[in-house]
């Protein structure tokens, strides 16, 4: 039904997908016009309306989100539109729906792909006309509501599929924001855990721990069906459960543990070639995943983990960590930023001064 | 009837992780179709650890041994 974000619920991410998703909402802020979020579930899509809500001209106004998926095809009707005293059996008085609550404000219609073919004709009336009838009413109410839908599946191929009118599709399908699975921006992902811990610590009244390597590792492996969601809580029962002052392996949910090492339907694959033994031993362990690994999710995580271990190692100093890893000052700065790993002063930057000392051997400063 | 080399075939996916973080995981003993595993080193006494364990190592053995019945952290 609806619900009531924590306050302090925003957006993160770095990757580039995102930085689009971003750069698109800041073109449409000052618009009136229908978004259509669209993404799989737990990526966001009710935080994401929020945003939009808080950064657009309705913001002193209400922000009412429903899921239209929990009800049946009458409920649905009395719930956006409201209905009068009698309108059924249990109708005691009159009720205002959600949309006239909305009035002025924005009404997030989430799980638009569930709602049933015969009230998929009511809304696209109400999307027409903005004027709304409450259930068992006579009166035609005007509405003033700005229309945010959000869906988990491609409503094209439900339209394809006769499952949703196409009038409807374009009605809603004026801004589209495709928000992208977890797996597909997985450079987000340290961003997101350490975000989470964070937060969940915080609430606890407490710093939060160190996360191991291995955990961070696996973190990166795993492809997060259940997407930010999920992510989020798993950092929450990492806060409830960890007791030893550093996240290790252990913290992590059975079911993120075996599904980020799952081999699949095949027996066991051959063993990948081992990395060169002086990488850090998270990128060993990688290696030692049999089944299918994907080469450039692979770099990426070996990437961001090297950069990490030298930004620690150099205590956060970039120009020490970027000498370790005999790149310049500032192609280090374009890796943290593409890998996502600056979340804004984690890493204390070294100043402007810039580029690598050359000649110097990783070795010699750890 | 369930052999080791199955077993440690399913304990070898998770043990890199946890060997990276310090720990291990090993099988004490086989009876029948009941597994016994002991956890080492730095998760070792974490309860939260030992029900991760006990959860995840028995649900993939479960999948991948027909066999199989039940796993105790001894």
């Amino acid at each position: 039904m609806t619900s009531a974000l924590p306050p302090d619920s925003i957006v993160v991410g770095a990757s580039s997908r995102m930085r689009a998703v971003f750069e698109f909402l800041r073109v449409i802020q000052d618009s009136e016009s229908t978004v259509l979020i669209t993404g799989e579930s737990g990526t966001g899509k009710e935080v994401t309306a929020t945003l939009i809500h808080q950064t657009g001209r309705r913001k002193q106004f209400p922000f009412v989100a429903v899921s239209c998926a929990l009800f049946s095809e009458t409920l649905i009707e009395s719930e956006l539109f409201g209905h009068e005293r009698g309108a059924f059996t249990g109708a005691i008085k009159d009720r205002p729906g959600r949309f006239e609550l909305a009035d002025r404000g924005t009404i997030f219609l989430d799980d638009i792909d569930d709602v049933p073919l015969a009230m998929q004709v009511k809304l696209l009336r109400v999307l027409q006309n903005r004027t709304i009838e409450r259930l068992g009413g006579t009166r035609t109410v005007p509405v003033n509501v700005r229309v945010i839908a959000g869906a988990k599946r491609d409503l094209r191929r439900l339209v394809q599929e006769g499952r949703f009118r196409e009038d409807l599709y374009y009605r809603l399908n004026v801004l589209p924001v495709a928000l992208p699975p977890l797996r597909e921006r997985r450079e987000d992902i340290p961003l997101l855990t350490d975000h989470f811990l964070r937060r969940y610590f915080r609430r606890n009244g407490e710093d939060e721990p160190p996360v191991s390597d291995a955990v961070r590792q696996l973190f990166m492996q795993y492809d997060w069906p259940g997407n930010v969601r999920e992510l989020e809580n798993a950092c929450e029962r990492i806060a409830q459960t960890c007791v030893c002052g550093t996240i290790r392996i252990g913290c992590i949910a059975a079911s993120i543990l075996f599904g980020a090492t799952a081999t699949g339907p095949a027996p066991p694959a051959p063993r990948q070639p081992a990395l060169d033994a002086a990488l850090p031993a998270t990128a060993r362990a990688a290696a030692d995943q049999s089944a299918l690994i994907a080469l450039d999710d692979q770099l990426r995580v070996l990437e961001s983990r090297l950069i990490r271990w030298a930004l620690d190692v150099s205590h956060g100093n970039k120009s020490k960590a970027a000498a370790l890893l005999q790149i310049k000052r500032s192609t280090l700065g374009d890796r943290i930023k593409r890998c996502g790993l600056d979340p804004g002063g984690g890493a204390a930057g070294s100043g402007p001064s810039a580029a690598a000392e050359d000649g110097r051997h990783p070795h010699d400063q750890t | 009837m369930m052999t080791k080399a199955q077993v440690e075939g399913v304990l070898e996916r998770v043990r890199p992780f946890l060997q990276a973080d310090g720990g291990d995981i090993v099988v004490v003993g086989i009876s029948g179709n009941t597994v016994d595993v002991r956890l080492l080193g730095t998760c070792a006494g974490c309860p939260s650890a030992e029900m991760t364990l006990q959860v995840g190592v028995a649900a993939a053995l479960r999948d991948a041994i027909p066999e199989f019945e039940s796993l105790r952290v001894v």
